[in-house]
Parts: C-alpha cells; sequence; structure tokens
C-alpha cells in the first residue's frame, strides 16, 4: 500500500449548471481526500475560460510538451503532471464526459509524446514523464438509468483513458441524480479506496507509524 | 427512415483549415448530392463561436432529414466543442414534440483516428448512437477509420487510390442512406481496414513527426519535459 501522506490529487471538476448531486460528490471527495492527508487541486472547470484544443500539434512539434495557447489549459497540463490521482466529475453525456470536463482533457495531449508505439494489440503514444497517474471517474446519470446504455459507455470510456493512461489504479464510479448524501459518502469512500486513499486513521501506514512511535 | 431529401454534414474538426473529419464527410455528402439530395454543411467550432452561428446551426439540424457527423477521435472521444454542439442540439430538440419513428431525422457518424487501428473509435461512435436518441434522431450507424491523417492533405477525391477502401465505403453508404436504409456493415468493414499495415504506418508517422519538428523550429527536443 502506498503512502498517502503529502500526495497530490487533481480535482476537475466538470458540472454543469446547477448539479446538486455533484456538488454532493464533490464535497464528498474533497472531504475523504483531505482525511487521506492528500493535498487536492481543486478546479471548477464552467468557471475557467479554456479554449477549445484546436489539434494543431503544436503541443507536440513546435512548443513540445506545452500548449502553444496560453490560458488555463496550460496549467491543468502542468497540474495535471504533478499530480499522483486524477479525479474527475461529470454529467455522463451521452455516455461520454460533459464539454465543461472534456475541454480541459484535451488539453492533456502534451502529456503525451507524438510517437506511435505497439502496446499489445493497439497502437498508443507514449506518457512524456514516468509518474504514475491514478484515475478516478465519477458520473451522474437521470434516476433509474445506473445501468442503462449511457452508464455501460461511460464505464467503457473510463477503461479506454486507463489503457491509454496506464495508471496502477483506476475507478469509474455512476450515481443516479437525487442520490442522498450518506449514498453518495458511502459510494465516493468505496471509489477511493479502490484507487488508493483510505483515512489516515484506516491507513496501514499510519498505524505502522503510530505503533512505531 | 424515410428516403431523405436533405442532408446536414457537420464538420467537427477544430481545426481552422483543412481536415480529415471534412475530407471524409464532404466526400460523402458530394456522394449524396450526386443521388439527389440538397445538401449544406456546418463547421461546428465555428458554430459556437456566436448565438447567431448557434441558431443557424440550430436551423440547418432543424431543416435535415439526414445528419452527418464527421469528427477526429480526441483522447478516446469526441472533442470539447463537439459535446458542446450536441449538448447544445439535445437541449434545443428536447422541446419539439415527438416524431413518429419514420418520421425522425437520421444521424450517421464518422470518426477517424491518428491510430492504425479504427478499433479506437468505438467508444466515440457509442457516444454518438447514445445521442441520437436523446435528440429526437433515428441512428443510422457509425463509420469509424484508423490512419486519419491519410485524409487530411487533400479532398479525399483526389487520393482516393492511396484510400479506396474508405472510398468504397462512403459510395456503399451513400447509396444506401439515399435509399432510406442504415449504413450497411461491409462499409463498416471497409471503412476499418487498414490503407497500409501498422507497421509501416508508425514508421512513416513517426518520422513525419521529427521532420515537422524541424519545420517548425521546436523550440525543444521532441520528448522534452518542461513540467520536471
Amino acid at each position: 500500500m502506498k503512502e498517502n501522506v503529502s500526495r497530490a490529487a487533481l480535482l476537475l471538476d466538470g458540472r454543469v449548471g446547477d448539479d446538486p448531486t455533484l456538488a454532493l460528490v464533490h464535497e464528498a471527495l474533497a472531504d475523504g481526500l483531505a482525511a487521506g492527508g492528500w493535498a487536492v487541486d481543486d478546479w471548477r472547470l464552467q468557471s475557467e475560460k479554456i479554449a477549445w484544443c484546436a489539434g494543431c500539434f503544436g503541443c507536440w512539434v513546435k512548443t513540445p510538451g506545452v500548449c502553444v495557447h496560453r490560458d488555463a489549459g496550460r496549467d491543468v497540463a502542468a497540474r495535471a503532471e504533478r499530480s499522483d490521482l486524477y479525479v474527475y466529475l461529470t454529467p455522463v453525456t451521452f455516455g461520454g464526459y460533459s464539454a465543461e470536463l472534456k475541454k480541459a482533457l484535451d488539453h492533456l495531449i502534451p502529456l503525451k509524446l507524438p510517437d506511435l508505439k505497439k502496446a499489445g494489440a493497439d497502437t498508443r503514444h507514449p506518457q512524456r514523464y514516468e509518474r504514475n497517474h491514478d484515475l478516478l471517474v465519477v458520473g451522474t446519470v437521470p434516476e433509474g438509468q445506473a445501468d442503462g446504455a449511457e452508464a455501460r459507455t461511460f464505464r467503457r470510456l473510463v477503461e479506454r483513458n486507463a489503457l491509454n493512461l496506464r495508471p496502477e489504479r483506476w475507478s469509474a464510479g455512476v450515481l443516479e441524480s437525487g442520490a442522498g448524501e450518506w449514498e453518495v459518502r458511502l459510494a465516493v469512500n468505496a471509489w477511493l479506496a479502490e484507487v488508493g486513499v483510505v483515512p489516515l486513521a484506516a491507513s496501514p501506514d499510519r498505524a505502522r507509524q503510530e505503533a512505531v512511535a | 427512415m424515410k428516403p431523405p431529401r436533405t442532408a446536414l454534414l457537420l464538420v467537427g474538426s477544430p481545426k481552422p483549415g483543412a481536415s480529415s473529419s471534412a475530407s471524409l464527410g464532404t466526400y460523402l455528402l458530394e456522394e449524396l448530392e450526386q443521388l439527389g439530395l440538397h445538401t449544406d454543411t456546418v463547421n461546428l467550432t465555428k458554430a459556437l463561436r456566436s448565438g447567431g452561428a448557434t441558431e443557424s446551426l440550430h436551423a440547418a439540424v432543424a431543416a435535415a432529414d439526414l445528419v452527418v457527423l464527421s469528427f477526429p477521435l480526441y483522447i478516446d472521444s469526441l472533442p470539447a466543442p463537439v459535446i458542446r454542439a450536441l449538448e447544445l442540439i439535445a437541449a434545443r430538440r428536447a422541446g419539439l414534440s415527438p416524431a413518429a419513428a419514420g418520421d425522425k431525422p437520421a444521424l450517421v457518424a464518422i470518426c477517424q483516428c491518428g491510430f492504425p487501428e479504427a478499433e479506437h473509435n468505438e467508444v466515440a461512435l457509442e457516444i454518438c448512437r447514445n445521442f441520437a436518441p436523446a435528440a429526437g434522431f433515428e441512428w443510422a450507424g457509425g463509420l469509424g477509420m484508423g490512419g486519419g491523417g491519410m485524409a487530411s492533405r487533400r479532398p479525399l477525391r483526389e487520393i482516393r487510390g492511396m484510400l479506396r477502401s474508405a472510398v468504397h465505403a462512403l459510395d456503399l453508404t451513400a447509396a444506401e442512406l439515399a435509399a432510406g436504409r442504415p449504413v450497411p456493415g461491409e462499409a463498416v468493414r471497409l471503412m476499418a481496414k487498414p490503407a497500409i499495415p501498422g507497421f509501416a504506418y508508425r514508421f512513416v508517422a513517426n518520422r513525419q513527426w521529427r521532420g515537422e519538428l524541424k519545420k517548425q523550429g521546436a523550440t525543444a527536443p521532441l520528448d522534452a519535459r518542461p513540467f520536471g
């Protein structure tokens, strides 16, 4: 089990408008990460002006590793590279991510190299950096649709993202809109545990530290 | 699905100039035009630049019996501006009274990626399939293409020899759509067929990236790590 203390999480919140369920999820995630001793870099993307990625590939061949466009998209990429865990929040949008979340994710391309390398049956872009980034993606669907077509597509999308990111741990969570606070907190804590985030009091590392002390 | 009289191409590439998405979509649209359909084209990124342009997008969608969405794969999914456009279209159409099954406009999607394998496009096409009923369209099928960059430099009609499988797929698709039928399985198979072997594609692409680095006068080596 990894040491939680002083680890960094990048929280990208792609909620659209006033979304009470995602607001609860956000709060539960922030609390859970803080309880695990994680530093949280918290982004409410709705209020961030980030240009659409133009697909110019300047970040690969003009200014390698950095987007040619100067805005918060650059900051998201820089912070992402310094994070041990990516956490995405989104309303499940036709089975994918909201445009608010995706406008930031499209700017993570400079964290990859342009080279095409065979990885198993598929070709992929290698990572520019060596650091591992675990991945947790939480999406909300309308009531009664947690097992519907869009939720299934969403889980497949997160799995595809994980194949590209190659994290040591990843998890995809789906919650129905209108879920109560305790339901949200229980689900979020379970998903956090899947990516190695546990409250410090429950951490074996902490228990070991206390035993030594 | 009734035989359509009007077709609208939605170009989803955020690139300002020529793109593979425009090249593939335009070829299909031209084929449909030759089969008697009236056609129109809207670039989605441009349509999001102003309220007036977005209204024009809604009007164009409302006038179409068949919508062709052609876009590049961005991180296993659709580019953000395409998602935004789909969100807006679905929200606008949610207010319309539901059309009878046979009267719904049809939606077909073309997704191409820079990897040689077309399978990377599957989830993105699934997202388009989910969008169709959410926005009152009838899903007419999706075409996924690997090695999409090969179609970006010139109109598909000019390079049809190299991409003959894709051209054949689009010809088959145009004929079926014009007759009011969905994308045929043979077209899906042909579109996914690599134009050149994967190892050759990777070799050429990796050389091209290095050539482009020199051409652009890059500020750092290809594998620079500016964030540490």
